[in-house]
Formats: C-alpha cells, structure tokens, sequence
C-alpha cells in the first residue's frame, strides 16, 4: 500500500518571539494589539529598542512623541533608540 | 217576583247553553247568532254577563281540546311514541315532517278560525247590548273586547300544555330539511352569481339581496314558492301560539346550517381563506330566505292574523315593519347575528388547529389572516391563548421533540402571530412557556447558533429551512432597524411627531402591565431567541465556538458567507462583541495571502535545489491556516509526530514565514487541520479526507505492514487510549484489520493489502470512493463552551471551598452573591447564577460537596 498525500492543510499559530509576554507600556499581550488597533499581527507590530525592550509600534510612538526631551525607554530609562 | 225572577233567568240560562252548543257543534253555520242576541241580552241585565262569557270560553276551550287538539297531536304520534332509532328512520323519510305538519296545522287553524268566528258572534252580541246600556255601566264594557285575547291564550294554553316533549324536534328537523333543500336551490344560483358578478361583496346590503332576487327568474319563482311554504307553516304555528318555539326552530337550524357550511369550506384546508366565502354565502341563502320570509310574514299581518301576544323582540318587529327596499332592522340584526356566529364558528375551528397551522405557516397564512379577522371581530384571544398554550404543552414541549424542531415551531409561531397581533401581547403570553421549557435545554443555545448560521448563502452542506429563514429574517430586520434609526433621528417635525401621538393606542387589555408598553414590545425574532438564552454574550460565545471550529476544519480559505453572517451579526450585536470573531476571519484572509506567498517562494527555491525534486511530497500540498490564537477560543493541543516529510514541509514552510514575517514565528498545532490522502492498492485506490492524526497512524504502515499499538502509539506520540480511538477508523473502512497481539491491551494492526480480496463484493471500493468523515468521527479542534467555563470556574472552587468551610452550608443564592462581592480584583466574578450552578452541580457529581434542602455544604 502506498499513501499519497493530496492536500495538507495544517493549522499553525503565529507568535512574536518576545521575551515578555504583555507590551510594558498597555499591558495588553504582545501576540493581541494595542488598544488603538483592531487587528494584531501586520497592523499592530513589535518594535525593540536598542535596549532589547519590546512594545507594541503605536504604544511606543505614542510615548516617544510625548515626550519633551530626549526620550528614555520606559523600563530601563536608557535612551531609547530603535533596533535596527 | 223572585222568584220568578229566578225562573227567567233559569230558562234564559238553558236558552243560552243550548244556542251556544249549537253554534260550536254547528258545521260552520253562525245562523244561530241572530237568535243568542235576545237570550244573551237578558242574562246580562240579570248581572250574569260574566258568567256568560265564561261558560262560552269553557265550552269553546272543552271542544277544542277534545276534538281539534287531539287530532292535532295524533299527527305527531307516530314519531313521538317511536324509539330514537325509529325516529331516524323517520327524519329519512322524504316529505316527512312537511306532509304531516302542514295538514295538521291546515286542520287546526281551520278550526281555531271557526271558532274564533263564534268568539265574535259573542262579541257583537255583547258589544250591541253595551251599546244599548248607559253610560254608568261602562265598567262592564271591558268584558267584550277582552273575550278575543282570553280565547287566543286560551288555545295556546291549551296546546302547550299537551305538547308531545318531541314536538320541538319535528320542527326543527322540518326547518333544517327546508333550509338544506334552499340551500340547494340557492347554491345553484349563488355559483352562477358569482360567475357573472366579480364586484368585492362589499355592495350595500340591500342591492345584493335584490340583485339575487332579479338575477334569474326561475330560480327565485322556485325558491319563493319553497319560502312561501315555510311562511305558511310558520304564519300558523303562531297563529296557534308557537311563536317562540318556531322562532328557535329556524333560528337554530339556520344556524346548524351555517355551522356545517363553515365546517365544510373550512376543513383541514389552511392555503385558502374562506372568511369571503362563508360572507357571501350568509348573504346569499341565510338572508335570503330570512328576508323572503319576513317579507311574507309581513305581509300577512294586515290580514289580521297577527295574534300572539308572546313574541320575542326580534320577532316582532318584522311584522311591523316588513322590509321593502330597505333592509329591516331585524335583517339586519339577523346579518350581524349570523356573521358573528359565523366568526366565531370559524374561529374556533381554526384556533383549536393553530398548532398544526402554524406548523405549516409560511404556506397557511390565508388562514392566519382568516383568524385574524374572526379575533377582531369576536375578541376573543384569550381563547386562542389558552388553548395554544395548551396544545403546546401537550405536543410540543416534550421530552420527545427536538430542540430544532421546538425552536422552528417558535420562529413560525413568532411570525405568525406577529400577523394576528401586531402589538406583541398575545405572543408573549404564549411564547413564555416555550421560552421556559428551552432555557432548560442544554442544547438550546447550540441549536440557536446553528439556525443563525447554517443557512449562510446556502454554500454550506446541509443548509436548513430554518437557517435560511433565520438568516433571512436577520436581514429584513437589519433594513428595518435601519428604517427605524431614520425615523428616530431623521428630521421628525412637529406634525409627524403630532400624527404619531394622534395614532397611539392603548394596549389591549389583556397585556400584562408588569411587561413594559408596547413600544418595548417590538416583535424581532433574533431578539426573542436572545431572550431564550439570557445574554448575547453567552450567544456570541456559542458562535465563536462554532466558527472556530468551522475555520479550523476548512479545507480552504472560502468564508464569504461567513463574512456575511458576521455583517449581519454585527448589526445586531454591536461591532465590539463581534470584534474576536471578526478577528478570526481575518486570519483566514491573512492565511490565503501569506500561504500563496509563501508556497511561490518555496516552490520558486525547491526548483533551483535539484534535491527537493526527489522529495515523495512536494510543497504544492502543503496549506496552513495561520491563526492569532489570543483571539480564537482554547484550542485542543495534542502531541502529534508527523511523518518526516510531512514534518519537513512544515519546517520548510516555517521557517519561509519567519522570513517574511519577521521577526513573527509560526507554532504548528500538529493535530489540527484536515488532509486528503490517496490511498494506493494494486491498481485501486481510494480517497480519504481525514484529521492528521489519522494521515500520521496510516502513513506509518507504508514502513511496515503491521503495527501493534504500543509500538505505534510510542512512534506516533499519542496515549494508547487515543490511537486505539482512531485507529478504528481505517479498520471501520476496512484498511486495516485487528488482531490479538502480544498482550492483552495490546494489539496487532495489518493493513489489507489487496483490499479487493476482503471488499470484492463491496461496490463502492470498485471505483474511487471518496470518504469524507463525518461529524462523530472527527473530533472538536476546540474546547466546547461548557469546558472552557469549567476552567474559568475552577478559580473560583476555592473560595467557594473556604466559604463552606467557615459558614457550613449555603445556599446557590448566598454563594453567587458573596462571590460578586468579594471576588472583584482579576479575575472578577461574572458569571451567570446558571453558570454557577452547573460548575456547583458539577462539583457534587465529584464528591467535593453535597446538597441538602437546596444548601450546599462540603463532603465529609
């Protein structure tokens, strides 16, 4: 007996590879959305900072825009640069 | 000189007896009358006119009975004495009753008019004396004129009190006899009238009535003649003092007739309306002869025989005012009568078979509009209320009816009565019942769910008439709710805001004022279903569920009736509750995008690296729905060793989407998705779409012929308890057989190699069968909603341990609302007392605690 396979249709989950588990700034989980989003994932991405924290793209803007001075990472308070 | 005195008034006296004998026993001749004035004459002088008067009404009154009333009644005497199965036979007889009652009648009357003819002799006699007398006697004058009407009672006296107890039915078999040969006659004319006229009934009473009469002749000639006899036969039974009893002879053998003739248009049929036809048919034989006959009667009361004093109101109007032209008022009471009964007989036919009419609604609303009408007329709901909820009762809610079938009954029974009743009333007192007894299914909810989507553009399998309608419902309902939001908030002005205040009404009285008014009562399916589970958010629980397991056992990215569905649902549930859902669908657009994505870039790099042509599976067969699995609810995570090329792909196709992607990575759930294999005997084979599982157990026996479980649990990385359970699908299609194997528990599976050897006689395996699995077979790829509440509940088992242990017992009540009042910091308490009742129920099943009396207290 042989077995060919036709179709495959698999069901997997997608994840981003963060160390934490919740965006420091909204608290929401990495692999959800910020609160501003409707959909996670391509809509709704990760940012990390030189430090190596992560946040959601828009939680992190919105702080880096809100902020007079140079802008420091809100865990670590170094200042916050963009990986690259 | 008394005398003799004395002695003139004794000669006079036996003067007088033998004249008046001599003019009752007369044949006829009155020419005694000339000769009863001298002797009359005298006696009254003498002071004896009393006296007089009386001795000729008791021997009228003796003759009367003895000759003409038991004549009368020996007419009748064959059927009185008979049995009540001779009495059929009689009723079989053609000219029965008509023979017999108009001869008896013709004797009686004649010789009531006879004798009536001495009455007045006696009269005139007394009435010239009186003239002769002065004015001071005056009081004596009354005794003439009032010597008529004491005959007239006397006759009828006489005859009721010999009535036969049966008399009454004589006639009424004779009226209904008639009515039904006119009925007949009329049935004729009334087909042909309404061949030739179309006009809507709503022409004037009168102008029908004489139309009918002008239309054709013969017929009339015919039926008048018919009504002439029947006006004969009842112009003498009053004549004789039956008025009432002939009244409610024909009255309710007209009204017999009617009920038969409701009976028979209506019957089981629902898919027409036959109010029209019962209408038409009162005004074309019931009021017809009604109008004939009053007409005759009224007529032959300036012939003076109009003589009782004991007719009904009804009845005694006519003869005074006989219809002409103008429909009289009694022909009019008589219609509004007649249609009323006619409504209500209809009415009650139809209400004691709503269930079944409602059952086949869509295509019986004629006879909902019929109902409708006969309430508004008769007003009465109530009626129709109780015995539906009756009917209900008895044969719906039972254990034996299926909660698809109870909750398609009630969308028929919704729209239904929506027709009857628009303002809600009546439908909420009869939906409560239906509404309790399903809140105590444990299936409603899914049910509900599955109705809602089902239907969804009839792309799925199986679509239903009940999705579909729910579907469609939930359509209309979205365009009116948008109708409804432009009314509230597009400009209304002054005079449509007057209009509308100017057309409200109130509610019918049988509304239930604890229920709120009307204009929270509006009628919407979907809300209604809501009602029955408690919250939408339970409902949109259930749907999640459902579409998560739909999605996941796609084998395809095709969800535009999905999409559909969730538009339509997000209308009525707001688009917040909708938004996880809304998510999922999304995840299956991402998918289709970045699977075709990913597939050309593996296939692009598979051509360029000679080696992956020599690959058994190339990465054309590989999809992969890609979910966001924060959103989607628990998902069933089960270790599954895939074969290696398989498991190779996945890498593959993994490690393309980190690519992509970055710095996103993929998590396979290996057990879930669907497969479509092609199994390959000698020079057969044979097609299967199955669970991974199932492709991962059969693939291993390409290796090896045969396995025992233990081996292949281990290889395959599943308990055995498991494989076991799905191994019995490919030995339930044949592929594999079982044996004992070297334990007990342990067995030995070979595959049937030339399947043709062991199927030969099955037909299906001789072309290409296509397996598909069916619903038991396959598996839930997701937690079902009574899991995921159990996990939720689990937290909370240890307060609820704590609290029984410092309070000992308490009941469902306390628990639920010390839970809300301590338990508010993460994760808050929210659920439903239902909800913590079965999580409750479902801890005593596990012997932490038990019930006493409604209390719950910890196991000892």
């Amino acid at each position: 007996m042989k077995v060919k396979i036709l179709q495959w249709h698999a069901v997997a989950s997608w994840t981003w590879d963060a160390q934490d588990e919740t965006c420091g700034i909204c608290r929401m989980a990495f692999d959800g959305c910020c609160p501003d989003c409707k959909f996670p994932g391509d809509d709704c991405p990760l940012i990390w900072g030189v430090c190596n924290h992560a946040y959601h793209l828009h939680c992190i803007l919105k702080w880096v825009n809100s902020q007079t001075s140079t802008p420091l990472c809100p865990m670590c308070r170094r200042e916050w640069q963009f990986k690259g | 000189m008394e005398r003799e005195d004395a002695d003139g008034a004794l000669d006079s006296w036996a003067q007088f007896c033998t004249l008046s004998n001599e003019l009752l026993a007369g044949d006829g001749d009155l020419a005694v009358g000339p000769r009863l004035a001298p002797v009359v004459g005298d006696l009254c002088t003498r002071g004896l006119a009393t006296l007089v008067r009386d001795y000729f009404l008791h021997s009228l009154e003796e003759t009367f009975r003895n000759h003409a009333v038991k004549k009368f009644w020996q007419h009748f005497h064959p059927y009185c004495s008979a049995s009540t199965v001779d009495r059929i036979k009689f009723c079989v007889k053609e000219h029965w009753p008509e023979e017999i009652l108009s001869k008896a009648l013709e004797d009686i009357c004649l010789e009531r008019g006879y004798q009536e003819k001495c009455v007045l002799v006696l009269v005139q006699v007394l009435q010239s004396y009186e003239d002769r007398m002065p004015r001071k006697k005056i009081k004596e004058v009354v005794c003439s004129s009032s010597l008529m009407p004491r005959y007239q009672l006397m006759v009828s006296s006489v005859l009721l009190t010999t009535l036969p107890l049966s008399f009454p039915d004589i006639l009424n078999i004779y009226f209904k006899k008639k009515l039904e040969e006119l009925n007949s006659i009329m049935a004729g004319s009334y087909e042909s009238d309404q061949l030739v006229d179309h006009e809507p009934f709503q022409r004037s009473n009168t102008s029908d009535w004489h139309s009918g009469m002008d239309i054709d002749g013969s017929e009339v000639s015919e039926n008048s003649s018919l009504v002439k006899n029947i006006g004969k036969v009842v112009r003498d039974l009053r004549c004789i003092g039956f008025t009432s009893m002939t009244e409610d002879a024909y009255s309710s053998a007209i009204i017999w007739l009617l009920k038969s003739k409701v009976y028979e248009l209506a019957g089981d049929d629902y898919r027409v309306s036959v109010l029209w036809c019962v209408k038409k048919w009162i005004q074309a034989v019931p009021l017809q002869f009604l109008h004939a006959l009053l007409t005759y009667l009224g007529d032959s009361v300036d012939h003076g025989s109009g003589s009782s004093g004991l007719k009904s109101p009804l009845a005694s109007r006519p003869s005074s005012f006989p219809g002409i032209g103008v429909p009289s008022e009694a022909l009019v009471r008589w219609h509004m009568r007649l249609e009323y009964f006619a409504y209500e007989t209809l009415q009650d036919l139809r209400i004691g078979k709503l269930f079944e009419i409602i059952v086949d609604y869509p295509e019986s609303s004629p006879a909902i509009e019929d109902l409708k009408l006969c309430l508004e007329y008769t007003g009465q709901h109530s009626k129709l209320v109780d015995s539906f909820i009756s009917s209900l009762r008895y044969r719906l809610l039972t254990a034996g009816a299926s909660t698809n079938d109870i909750l398609h009954q009630y969308v028929s029974t919704i729209k239904a009565l929506r027709t009857i009743d628009p303002t809600g009333v009546f439908l909420e007192a009869v939906g409560e019942p239906i509404r309790d007894y399903l809140r105590g299914r444990k299936d409603t909810i899914k049910c509900i769910v599955t109705m809602l989507t089902d239907g969804s553009g009839g792309s799925g399998s199986g679509t239903g008439n009940a999705g579909d309608n729910l579907l469609e419902e939930l359509n209309r309902d979205a365009e009116n709710q948008e109708n409804a939001d432009y009314d509230d908030h597009a400009n209304i002005d002054e005079k449509q805001a007057w209009l509308n205040s100017e057309s409200w009404e109130p509610d019918p009285v049988e509304a239930d004022p604890l229920k709120g008014n009307r204009n929270r009562r509006k009628v919407d399916i979907l809300g209604l279903m809501v009602s029955i589970i408690g919250s939408k958010d339970q409902l949109v629980n259930e749907y999640r569920v459902m579409l998560a397991e739909k999605l996941l056992n796609k084998s395809d990215f095709e969800i535009d009736s999905d999409i559909r569905t969730l538009e339509l649902l997000k209308i009525h549930f707001g688009e917040s509750s909708m938004q996880k859902c809304e998510i999922m669908l999304n995840d299956l657009i991402d998918s289709k995008r970045t699977n075709s994505n990913i597939k050309t870039s593996l296939l692009k790099s598979s051509q360029t690296v000679p080696g992956q042509e020599e690959a058994e599976v190339s990465h054309d067969v590989l999809d992969a729905t890609i979910i966001s699995s924060n959103f989607w609810p628990p998902i069933q995570i089960e270790d599954l060793v895939v074969p290696a090329s398989v498991d190779q792909l996945l890498s593959d196709y993994a490690k393309r989407f980190h690519q992509i992607k970055t710095p996103r990575k993929l998590l396979w759930k290996k057990n879930l998705g669907t497969v479509k294999l092609e199994l390959q005997f000698d020079g057969r084979s044979v097609q299967f779409t199955v669970a991974p599982v199932h492709a991962a157990i059969i693939m291993r026996f390409q290796e090896k012929s045969s396995w025992t479980s233990k081996a292949l649990a281990t290889e395959i990385g599943i308990p055995m308890d498991s494989l076991n359970r799905r191994i019995s699908f490919w030995t339930s299609k044949g592929v594999l057989t079982e044996s004992a194997g070297p334990d007990a528990d342990d067995r030995t599976f070979t595959v049937v190699d030339s399947m043709s050897d062991v199927n030969k006689d099955s037909i299906v395996n001789e072309r290409m069968a296509e397996y598909q699995m069916t619903e038991e077979e396959g598996e839930s790829s997701v937690a079902s909603v009574e899991e995921q509440l159990k996990k939720e509940m689990t937290v909370y088992e240890k307060y609820i341990v704590g609290m029984l242990t410092n309070f000992g017992s308490m009941s469902l009540d306390r628990i639920h609302n010390t839970l809300k009042m301590f338990c508010i910091a993460e994760p808050s308490y929210d659920k439903s007392l239902q909800q913590l009742q079965s999580f409750l129920s479902g801890l005593v099943a596990d012997e932490k605690l038990e019930t006493r009396d409604g209390l719950y207290l910890l196991k000892r």
